[in-house]
């Protein structure tokens, strides 16, 4: 399309590529036109509003960031910058988008297969510390929902990296067979405030006052209901209940998973004196299967499932755990303070792992505890 | 940066810096050649690879097969094993079998 507008290819200061078009060009269809969107109009970027973003990054619009699978395009400040305009975000959110980009590159997330797989998983952000605050984030009513400019704007930025600098095009690099809505924006930050429990990224050794973004590949967010129990165990029984079915893919190709408690669960746990530490043990130890379950009782021919791991016993009543320990399970608090519902939110599997990464330079100042034993 | 005539739009895309690496050439004939097999350890890679070597064998006549597996199927094969296929085989073969 680039011809019927007489685009004139023009290598900007920092060597990537600016174009011309005509004067009344309807810009929201010209982008649509190369392909350079998620589905949805996105913001024409200026010269004006892309240089702010470069700024709040640090400037130097030619610095490589990072390279982003699986077509390894090079993501300069510039190239982030534009991205992040076109998804409608401030330049503020910059250090968290970085951040959320530094931490899915890593080599532990295994990007190249979470943007490939056949699978629905999408990459899932959730932001603690003082950041999120700065910005506006919402960890509380409808957090996962619309209406919030934070979230849905750095989620959308990722999106739009992934598809236009990683090439995680549907059909073409991304294969996913169903996809899921969080593939459009999938981001939130922790309720600190209403949490009765220690931030995550504190649990995780950061310091308070620092601010993370969490990475985890993820399907959608599985509602967990419980409206009756007044103890730890009940509401916990409701979330291994979501957990222990034969369909999710933590059940078949373990790897981590993230729970999310609402503020009124979290409340009746923490009553009891339940730590998070109480909470992901007791899950890890009472969401399983049998495997005979998982195998259908071989009736489609013995399988052993290469993807659990090795030392699972796998006789017809062995109990096969989802996660693989207490650790695989990554929790929050995050919902309005009103209603009696925590949610499971399946991983993708041992193929990737999750990514806690600090925003602007925060690092984890280590254990909590003088002897590093305590768990919160 | 405006004139009257244009506007700036912008390629959100970032470069690509890649080197072109030619393909190894095709063998001619399998007979009398080293076969190495890479189970990528997908749900039903290894019936299919073992399936597919067999009748390779037997109607090609093959002078060895190798059994090599992945870490994982969803990432690349540790370059040490690449190494150790590239020189222990003349051909080899991989396959999804999801």
């Amino acid at each position: 399309m680039a011809a019927r507008f007489s685009a004139i290819e023009t290598p900007s200061r920092s060597g990537q590529i600016t174009l011309r078009v005509p004067q009344g060009t309807d810009l929201a269809e010209w982008y649509f036109e190369q392909g350079w969107t998620d589905g949805l109009p996105v913001v024409p970027p200026t010269a004006e509003t892309v240089a702010a973003c470069i700024a709040a990054l640090g400037g130097e619009p030619d610095f490589l960031e990072c390279r982003v699978p699986p077509r390894y395009g090079g993501l300069t400040r510039e190239v982030l910058a534009i991205n992040m305009v076109m998804a409608g975000c401030r330049p503020d959110y910059a250090p968290v988008v970085r951040a959320a980009m530094l931490a899915l590159t890593a080599p532990a997330f295994n990007l190249n297969g979470v943007q490939a797989t056949t699978h629905m998983a999408g990459p899932l952000l959730v932001v603690n510390g003082p950041v999120a605050r700065a910005i506006g984030m919402n960890g509380g009513v409808n957090a996962f929902g619309s209406g919030n400019r934070a979230n849905a704007t750095i989620g959308r930025a990722i999106r739009l990296i992934l598809l236009n600098v990683g090439g995680g095009t549907p059909g073409d690099l991304d294969k996913s067979t169903l996809g899921h809505p969080g593939k459009y924006t999938y981001c939130v930050a922790e309720n600190e405030e209403a949490s009765p429990f220690a931030p995550y990224h504190v649990e995780k050794g950061f310091d308070g006052d620092d601010s993370t973004v969490f990475v985890i590949a993820a399907e959608p967010p599985h509602s967990v209901t419980n409206h009756v129990a007044d103890d730890p165990e009940g509401i916990l029984d409701s979330i291994c209940s979501a957990m222990s079915t034969i369909a999710n893919n933590n059940a078949v190709s373990s790897g981590h998973c993230a729970v999310v408690i609402g503020p009124e669960h979290a409340r009746t746990i923490a009553a009891k004196g339940w730590t998070r530490h109480d909470i992901r043990t007791y899950l890890h130890m009472n969401a399983w299967n049998l495997f005979r379950e998982l195998t259908f009782d071989h009736r489609y021919g013995k399988i052993y499932n290469r993807n659990l791991p090795r030392h699972y016993k796998r006789e017809l009543d062995s109990r096969i755990p989802i996660v693989p320990s207490p650790d695989h399970i990554h929790l929050f608090v995050i919902g309005g303070t009103a209603g009696r519902f925590s949610a499971f939110i399946p991983g993708w599997g041992h193929m990737s792992s999750p990514v806690l990464r600090g925003i602007e330079g925060s690092g984890p100042s280590g254990p909590v505890c003088v002897d590093g034993t305590c768990y919160l | 940066m405006e004139t009257l005539e244009y506007l700036t739009v912008f390629d959100p895309r970032g470069r690509v810096d890649a080197e072109r690496v030619a393909l190894a050439p095709r063998a001619a004939a399998l007979k009398g050649l080293r076969l190495g097999i890479l189970d990528n350890t997908k749900w039903n890679a290894n019936r299919l690879l073992r399936k597919t070597a067999s009748l390779l064998e037997e109607r090609h006549g093959l002078a060895a097969v190798h059994y090599y597996r992945k870490e994982s199927f969803s990432k690349s094969a540790d370059p040490v094993l690449v190494a150790e296929i590239a020189a222990a085989n003349d051909i080899v073969l991989t396959a999804i079998g999801d």
